[in-house]
């Protein structure tokens, strides 16, 4: 900035400015504002007004039954069941997934060469780009109930009979679960890979004078300090599989089978708002799962707060 | 030993990968899958793809796919780069307040307010037409926070002299910061890209007409309505077909993609 002669036109210019600079302001983020109002605010401020409405079909025109909507989703068994399916499903794919991907990148990145590191990063990466769709479709053929799928023709060559992966209520969120790790893997061990490198070099040095060998390193230097990686993937994985629906869908269609297995929470808020048109009845649950994930994340979050003294 | 575990999961990963891909060239498979598995169609050929093509219109899907993802791609990175531009060069009152409204509504769900972002579409008889997918693309505060920080590490001197020299803050941006943007809309673009090709929940609220189906929803429809488990190979042909255009972009970007998710940690 040209240096001002004196203290007053130095003023002048700057009120000047202060008032363009806010119009500017105001023009460059008006995409933005009117985005997150019309998408994000209006539909949370329309959903709470819309819980509290009976509703028939599509029209918006309903009658106010003040907390019915959120009494009905409370004692209906079927929302409890999907509840426990989201649930089911989500420790398990959170609790493996981190698990096999954090190994899986702690040992891609003790790799000496690059070109390696990058050809294995690329490889674990590849299904991450392949639809929800497009691996249900791929999967349920994979996981054919009978010796024609390859993952049960897999067993038989150890003697262990036909498994109905997605057809068997005992197996049917396991295979889910399994089928999702084959997605997600590559992505969390991107982001773990990028974490262990930001791990400061003195330390290990610093350990490896005292003698520790390469598991224990692993075990008291890279897990406590990658803790916030951790606590940032179990967030994210339990807010992602709350959200399940596409392969749950394809596979059992809205009734969740085998067996109502796979009714997931998306697919029970789904099935009430657009089948059975009760758009109020499913705003309720829809908030009710929304409180969940809330209630949730920010328990992990104060707990790892608790914890953090590793600094 | 290492190397020996890293290559045998190499292998699972790509195994239902290729079975996948033989298995689409191969037409004694078009009603059942073949026994034992083989990863050499029995029959090659490429019937299976002509049968997908003519049962289900996978060009126009595709085509849809693109006019889709790419309004949302110019939408979502015109404003992204705006407010992120504005929230790190033009310091202005409000600043502050658009950033902790971004921040806070970037955690909401997309399944929490689908309904009334469907009822909102359906009033306004905008439902079955990709109006609704421009539209909500406005929305889109994870690519604000990424550009924002991008434009944090370029100088903000280059805005002080124009503007002294009396340029308009449009031309300032477009002329002296837009151009130095390539890897932050690089990145931009390849995320959109990648979301909205695999998106299947909006798609499936929003449009009726099949003649409008984006290629998820057409996938999902064709094999919902004929059983998941019927036509192994011709499934399996117009799966891959859906997935050319992700696996090309893959091939060609693998290391921006793979560079922006280490760098982002969050996927759209």
């Amino acid at each position: 900035m040209k240096p001002a002669s004196s203290p007053a036109v130095r003023t002048i210019r700057r009120k000047k400015w202060i008032g363009r600079n806010d119009l500017m302001g105001f023009a460059f983020v008006s995409p933005l504002v009117a985005g997150i109002l019309a998408f994000a605010v209006y539909p949370m401020v329309s959903a709470l007004y819309l819980s509290f409405q009976q509703t028939s079909g599509a029209s918006l025109a309903g009658k106010w039954v003040g907390l019915s909507n959120y009494n009905y989703v409370f004692n209906d068994p079927i929302f409890w069941k999907s509840l426990y399916n989201t649930f089911y499903m989500g420790v398990l794919s959170v609790v493996f997934g981190i698990f096999v991907s954090f190994v899986l990148a702690s040992m891609i990145n003790s790799l000496k060469g690059t070109r390696s590191k990058n050809l294995f990063k690329g490889i674990y990466f590849l299904p991450n780009v392949v639809s929800a769709v497009a691996s249900t479709l791929l999967f349920s053929f994979l996981f054919f109930p009978t010796n024609q799928g390859l993952l049960n023709f897999v067993l038989g060559l150890f003697h262990i009979p036909p498994v109905g992966w997605f057809t068997d209520p005992k197996f049917s969120r396991i295979s889910i679960v399994l089928m999702s790790m084959w997605g997600a893997l590559g992505y969390n061990t991107i982001i773990f890979i990028a974490g262990l490198q930001s791990v400061p070099r003195d330390l290990y040095e610093a350990a490896e004078v005292d003698g520790a060998n390469g598991l224990r390193k692993w075990r008291h230097i890279t897990i406590p300090y990658m803790r916030p990686i951790f606590v940032f993937m179990i967030v994210l994985g339990t807010i992602g599989s709350m959200k399940r629906f596409t392969d749950v869908w394809l596979i059992g269609g809205t009734a969740g089978n085998p067996g109502g297995t796979l009714l997931t929470s998306v697919l029970y808020i789904y099935r009430n708002a657009f089948l059975a048109g009760q758009m109020g009845l499913a705003t309720a649950a829809s908030y009710l799962l929304f409180l969940v994930i809330l209630i949730m994340t920010v328990l992990m979050l104060k707990l790892n707060r608790k914890k953090d003294s590793f600094d | 030993m290492l190397m020996a575990l890293l290559v045998a999961g190499s292998i699972v990963m790509i195994v239902p990968l290729v079975w996948m891909l033989s298995t689409s060239f191969d037409w004694s498979a078009r009603l059942e899958i073949g026994f034992p598995p083989r990863f050499w169609p029995e029959e090659p050929s490429l019937k299976n793809y002509q049968a997908a093509f003519t049962n289900v219109p996978m060009l126009k899907y595709i085509f849809n796919s693109l006019v889709v993802g790419a309004g949302v791609i110019v939408v979502s990175v015109i404003s992204a780069l705006l407010s992120g531009y504005a929230l790190s060069k033009i310091r202005f009152r409000g600043s502050n307040l658009v950033l902790v409204m971004a921040l806070s509504t970037i955690m909401i769900p997309f399944e929490m307010t689908m309904i009334p972002q469907f009822l909102l579409f359906s009033k306004l008889h905008l439902t079955d037409s990709y109006v609704a997918f421009y539209l909500p693309a406005l929305n889109y505060a994870f690519g604000t926070f990424l550009a924002k920080a991008f434009f944090d590490q370029l100088p903000s001197s280059l805005r002080e002299a124009g503007v002294i020299d009396g340029a308009h803050e449009f031309t300032v941006f477009g002329k002296i910061y837009f151009p130095l943007c390539t890897p932050v809309v690089a990145t931009l673009v390849i995320l959109l890209f990648l979301g909205v090709w695999n998106d299947l929940l909006w798609p499936l609220l929003v449009l009726k007409s099949a003649s409008k189906f984006t290629i998820q929803l057409g996938l999902a429809m064709f094999t919902y309505n004929s059983g998941i488990n019927r036509f192994p190979s011709i499934i399996m042909a117009a799966t891959m077909v859906s997935l050319v255009p992700v696996i090309l972009v893959y091939l060609f970007l693998q290391r921006y993609i793979i560079e922006s998710i280490a760098l982002t940690g969050i996927k759209q």
